[in-house]
Parts: structure tokens; C-alpha cells; sequence
């Protein structure tokens, strides 16, 4: 132990920076979380939501499936909103495309039309697509149908966002 | 396509595919006894429209609806309407309505009148479908009008 002594003024100097340290941190801590916050949030799991199709009981034929984003945050303002998406199996992955033509924005059916029973089509200018979302050419559509991510879990089918068709 | 200036610019580069307007006509009841089903009637039918419009947005204007109350003189409105309406490049004019007097009220063009639904008491799905199997009864005459041309 050294012979040292700490004179009356250095204890007192001592103890108040140690407690102003400890209230300066208490003030900045947080503010150091907040601005680094964005940074540490993930997205991954989070952007898929949960629809009630059953992975099992996917089939090669394209059914409709619809789900809806509950509290969708667009600024302060909470919505729910519902999509829609046409999901099938092609062997052992699942595929689900948007409803949404690229054409002008109406919302297609899978055998809508009766000549063309194994296409998409749309009833506003009789576009038609593969199952793959392929445009027919001929037919007013300019581009394939968008594609969701697909997740499984629990044996439902989970969906993403929508992203430029991988399949053609 | 809805009724601002977005979907209305894209309208006007589009013309020539979007060929049809949807006029919704609601009658607001300022009876304090009938206020509740005057709204319940509104409701289903604005979410109709909106139902029209996701399905059928690249070829359909869905116009603001035209509220009028309970003693507007519809023979009137609908002469006004039908002068004014003419106006406009459509090649397709659709009037939907929850109130039973358009049937017997001389208009030109088509009307569609729906008897009301009450949605409120439904949940989501079943709204959904309701709303869906409604739209499928007023489909054939919307493909018939195109398809005549």
C-alpha cells in the first residue's frame, strides 16, 4: 500500500467526476441507442407474413391465396392491407406470382379465359400469361409477372415482397 | 384507375385502353331513422367500388361518387349528369347504385343497381367474398358491353 495520502480536496474532486461521469453516460447511453437503432434493426424473417395456404396442399395447378400486412405503418398512419398472390408447386419448390398486370394494373385469373385454360389472363384487354408469368406475346402486357418471396414454416406458406420474375 | 391526378396522367398517355367510367351514385338519407342504413348502403357500395377498381384498374375510371339526398330530383340530376357525362372520351359510362329509383329513372348508359349488403357485422373474409360474389354478378354485364365494342 503506498503512503500516499489523498488530501480532502482530491477525495472531493475524485467522487464528482466519478458521479458526473456516471450522469453524463446516463444521458448520452441513450442517446448513442437511438441514433445507432436503424443500424441494429434486421429485417429477414420479419417482411414475410403468414397466409392460411398449407405447403402440403399445394398442387402444380396455381390457386389463389390472400393475405393481409395487419398495422402497416405509413408514417403514423396504421392500415391493414390485403394482397393477393397465385401460388404453385413446380416439383418440390413453390412458386407464387402477383396478380397485378404489367399491363395496366388489372388483377389476373388463372384460367380466366376459357380458350386458354392453362394461362393467366386478364379480363381488361385480354392479356394472357404462362404459368411461369411469361407474357404471351401478341397480348397487350409488356413484361412477366412479379414474383413474391416464398418462405415455409410450419407447413405455411409465408410471403414476401414482390421482386422482378426469376423464372423466364 | 382512380379519380387523381396520378392515375389521371396515366389515363390520359392510355386512352384508347381505358375505355370505361364507373359512376357510384349514393343517396344519403338525412332521416335520423334511416341515417344507419344510408350508411351501411354507402359503405358496401364504396367498398364495391374500390373492389372494381383493383380488379379492372387498367381499364375503368372509378369517378368520386355522386352523393345527392333523399329529395333530389333524380329525372333532373340524371339529365345533368348524362349531358355532362357525355363530355368525357369514354367509350363505356357504368352508373352503380344501391337506391332502387335509378331502375325506374330514364338515364343514359347503363345503371347497375345492387340491393344493399350490411358489411358491418362481417368479418374480413367473409366481407371479402361477399363483396367478390357481387362483383361476379355484375361481371357479365361489363363483359358484354366491352365485348360489343
Amino acid at each position: 500500500m503506498s503512503k500516499k495520502r489523498v488530501s480532502r480536496r482530491q477525495f472531493l474532486s475524485y467522487s464528482l467526476m466519478g458521479v458526473g461521469g456516471f450522469m453524463a453516460s446516463a444521458m448520452l447511453m441513450p442517446m448513442v441507442r437511438f441514433a445507432v437503432d436503424p443500424v441494429l434493426q434486421h429485417g429477414g424473417a420479419g417482411d414475410y407474413t403468414a397466409t392460411k395456404q398449407k405447403a402440403d396442399e399445394l398442387t402444380e395447378t396455381p390457386v389463389r391465396v390472400d393475405f393481409t400486412i395487419v398495422d402497416r405503418e405509413d408514417g403514423w398512419y396504421k392500415s391493414d392491407e390485403s394482397y393477393t398472390a397465385w401460388v404453385y408447386k413446380d416439383g418440390d419448390t413453390i412458386i407464387a406470382l402477383s396478380p397485378v398486370c404489367k399491363h395496366l394494373g388489372c388483377t389476373v385469373n388463372w384460367g380466366g379465359d376459357e380458350n386458354h385454360p392453362n394461362q393467366f389472363f386478364c379480363p381488361c384487354h385480354a392479356g394472357r400469361y404462362e404459368k411461369n408469368g411469361m407474357n404471351v406475346a401478341g397480348t397487350p402486357p409488356i413484361g412477366p409477372l412479379d414474383e413474391f418471396d416464398v418462405m415455409v414454416q410450419d407447413g405455411l406458406v409465408y410471403l414476401g415482397t414482390t421482386k422482378p420474375n426469376t423464372l423466364v | 384507375m382512380h379519380w387523381n391526378a396520378k392515375d389521371m396522367d396515366t389515363y390520359l398517355q392510355q386512352k384508347e385502353y381505358i375505355d370505361t367510367l364507373l359512376v357510384p351514385l349514393v343517396r344519403l338519407e338525412t332521416d335520423p331513422t334511416k341515417m344507419k342504413s344510408s350508411a351501411s348502403s354507402t359503405e358496401f357500395l364504396m367498398h364495391l367500388s374500390t373492389f372494381i377498381e383493383t380488379q379492372f384498374k387498367g381499364r375503368m375510371m372509378v369517378m368520386p361518387p355522386f352523393t345527392y339526398t333523399q329529395s333530389t330530383n333524380l329525372t333532373d340530376m340524371a339529365a345533368t349528369l348524362s349531358k355532362d357525362v357525355a363530355l368525357t372520351p369514354f367509350k363505356h359510362v357504368f352508373y352503380v347504385t344501391t337506391d332502387s329509383e335509378w331502375t325506374t329513372t330514364d338515364i343514359e348508359k347503363e345503371v347497375i343497381w345492387l340491393p344493399a349488403i350490411p358489411l358491418e357485422s362481417m368479418d374480413k373474409s367473409l366481407r371479402q367474398s361477399v363483396i367478390e360474389d357481387q362483383l361476379k354478378q355484375i361481371l357479365p354485364l361489363l363483359t358484354k358491353k366491352w365485348a360489343n365494342g
